[in-house]
């Protein structure tokens, strides 16, 4: 019977990331999309970064910051009581940086969609911004947003190198579905890593269609 | 309530625009047409009125209450300005239906009065029947019916058109204009409006600001202003009536039109059926003046009237004759108001030939 503690792990870690990305990512993507101001490129260059560096580059950069050596990671640790490193907390932050570009960049593009006038037309009509931003702008991204959430999450799901590095892989408490997958064909356990490939490749495929399906879908709106 | 309803005084540059706006007015007209060519800064004068862009200098006050004034750093959020704005593009909220459309503005009345709010509004301008739709399916012309009723759901202190029928055809648009004329009337809601169409003018607005080149160069009573204009702004004024079919001829030759306040026009055989209303156009060039009754005319109609007004404007004047409550543009050469005397105050008699009607059915087309 194959271990299924990995799937398990790696849902709720990427469920939890999707979350974090999600409760970061949208106001930056709204701020990157409705305000001009210096360096605005630069910080938006910064958040692409996890895209283009390799993961175990990440992993380490994640590393030296949060580990007790670091001065944010021992200020985390007296402070709040919260170790990331080796912990499996510690793979949600480090899935979640690798995927975070994954959100931005469609949640971006989606709000920059939304045409301001309609915002306009809606303060004029009497509504404050909070009130602006929950009845038009978003409802009017919201196939972005879903779509960069689904795409997020199934980037967290399948992430290795930060997560490995961040996590450390250790069994039964940061080993992952990937990283268990790696470790089950290491030692030649041909069943384990088949029952992994196939759970996480049907949940990565099904995040894939919903993806594709609100993206389509706004395309012939 | 003392001063002026609306009291502007704004100097704005645009953003990569060589041009320079300097403009300031005092309103108290319930409407008022700003005009001028395209680029001229009309919709900047109303962009900024309503808040949307921040003006230089200056200041913008409604009813008394400042919305901008530059030296006391005053800049009232749009939220708080009460400005109803309607756009050449409709901008409605396409995730919402109709009705939500309406009532959006109105988020924050008690339930009951919402509903009622919005029903009214709706019924005022034509689109009650539309409620449940999806913006996306409606006409151009229904679409801006819907803006219209949105706008002025939340009752604004003043409604701003943005060329709102810029972007319809030729039916569509005389069935628009005519429902911003009755609305606006109807709920009191005093109204600027941009256009750069001399017909909307005349039709729509009591005063009339010309701007170009972001400057006020002219203001007055819309044909007077139009005049001083030169011929060719007064060209495609037409006479515009809102009529219902009375009934039509036993052979079926021609139909009879009753006019507001009681004036009957023939017309040429209309497929309206009887009581329905219907939009009759009738250029200002096809109708002769005679100061007497003429026996045996072939023109089938012969309106008695009173001259209200004589605008001249070179060879050419415009003629304005009162039948009622119902006033008519008619086109004379100068010479003629000399051969028959034409100033205000004189009777006179119109002769308007069937075929000189020209009749589109109101009802048909809203749809």
């Amino acid at each position: 019977m194959p271990d299924l503690t990995p799937f398990w792990l790696s849902l709720r870690v990427a469920s939890l990331a999707t979350a974090v990305i999600v409760a970061v990512g949208l106001p930056l993507a709204l701020v990157l999309a409705r305000t001009r101001f210096p360096g605005r490129g630069l910080i938006a260059g910064f958040l692409l970064l996890p895209l283009v560096l390799p993961p175990t580059v990440l992993g380490y950069a994640l590393l030296e910051l949060l580990s007790r050596r670091a001065p944010f990671g021992l200020w985390l640790e007296q402070n709040l009581g919260i170790t990331l490193v080796f912990h499996w907390t510690g793979a949600v932050i480090a899935s979640g940086v690798a995927a975070f570009p994954m959100f931005l960049v469609p949640a971006r593009a989606a709000f920059e969609d939304v045409d301001p006038a309609l915002e306009n037309a809606a303060r004029l009509l009497g509504r404050g911004e909070w009130s602006v931003l929950l009845s038009v702008t978003i409802p009017l991204a919201w196939r972005g947003l879903i779509a960069g959430a689904v795409l997020s999450f199934a980037r967290a799901l399948g992430d290795f190198g930060a997560t490995k590095m961040v996590g450390g892989g250790i069994p039964g408490a940061t080993q992952t579905a990937a990283l268990a997958i790696y470790d089950a064909v290491q030692v030649d356990d041909n069943r384990q890593a088949l029952a992994l490939t196939s759970l996480v490749a049907t949940v990565s495929i099904l995040a894939l269609i919903v993806a594709q399906r609100s993206t389509v879908r706004k395309a012939r709106a | 309530m003392s001063g002026p309803l609306l009291d502007v005084n704004l100097q704005w540059t645009p953003p990569g625009s060589s041009l320079t706006l300097d403009v300031a007015f005092q309103l108290d007209a319930q409407a008022a047409i700003l005009f001028g060519s395209s680029g001229a800064g009309k919709s900047s004068i109303l962009r900024l009125i309503a808040g949307l862009e921040r003006p230089r200098s200056g200041h913008v006050r409604l009813n008394g209450d400042t919305l901008f004034e530059s030296s006391r750093h005053i800049n009232e959020p749009l939220r708080r300005r009460r400005i109803g704005l309607i756009f050449q593009d409709d901008l409605l909220f396409p995730h919402l239906s109709v009705a939500a459309n309406i009532q959006y503005g109105l988020k924050t009345w008690p339930r009951v009065e919402r509903e009622k709010r919005t029903a009214e509004v709706a019924d005022l301008c034509g689109v009650g029947h539309l409620m449940g739709r999806d913006p996306a399916t409606l006409s151009g012309g229904e679409r801006q019916r819907v803006g219209l009723a949105r706008a002025l759901a939340p009752r604004p202190r003043l409604l701003l058109c943005d060329e709102p029928v810029s972007a319809l055809d030729l039916a569509a648009r005389d069935l628009l204009i005519d429902r911003i004329s009755a609305v606006q009337r109807a709920e009191g809601i005093p109204m600027l409006y941009v256009t750069h169409s001399p017909v909307e003018s005349v039709t729509l607005g009591s005063w009339l600001f010309r701007i170009d080149a972001g400057q006020i160069v002219d203001q007055g009573p819309p044909l007077d202003v139009l005049a001083r204009g030169g011929k060719v702004e007064l060209t495609g004024v037409d006479n515009r009536f809102t009529a219902v079919v009375e009934s039509h001829d036993e052979h079926g030759r021609e139909s009879t039109l009753h006019l507001n306040g009681g004036t009957r026009l023939v017309v040429p055989k209309q497929n309206t059926p009887s009581g329905q209303p219907v939009i009759v156009r009738i250029r200002a060039d096809d109708i002769l003046l005679a100061r007497g009754m003429i026996e045996g005319l072939s023109a089938r109609n012969v309106l008695p009237g009173v001259v209200d007004r004589v605008i001249v404007h070179g060879a050419e004047a415009e003629v304005l004759v009162k039948t009622g409550e119902i006033r008519w543009i008619v086109s004379v050469v100068t010479p003629a108001l000399e051969t028959l005397g034409l100033c205000a105050g004189v009777s006179v008699h119109m002769i308007v030939k069937a075929r000189s009607c020209h009749v589109t059915a109101a009802a048909s087309q809203e749809i």
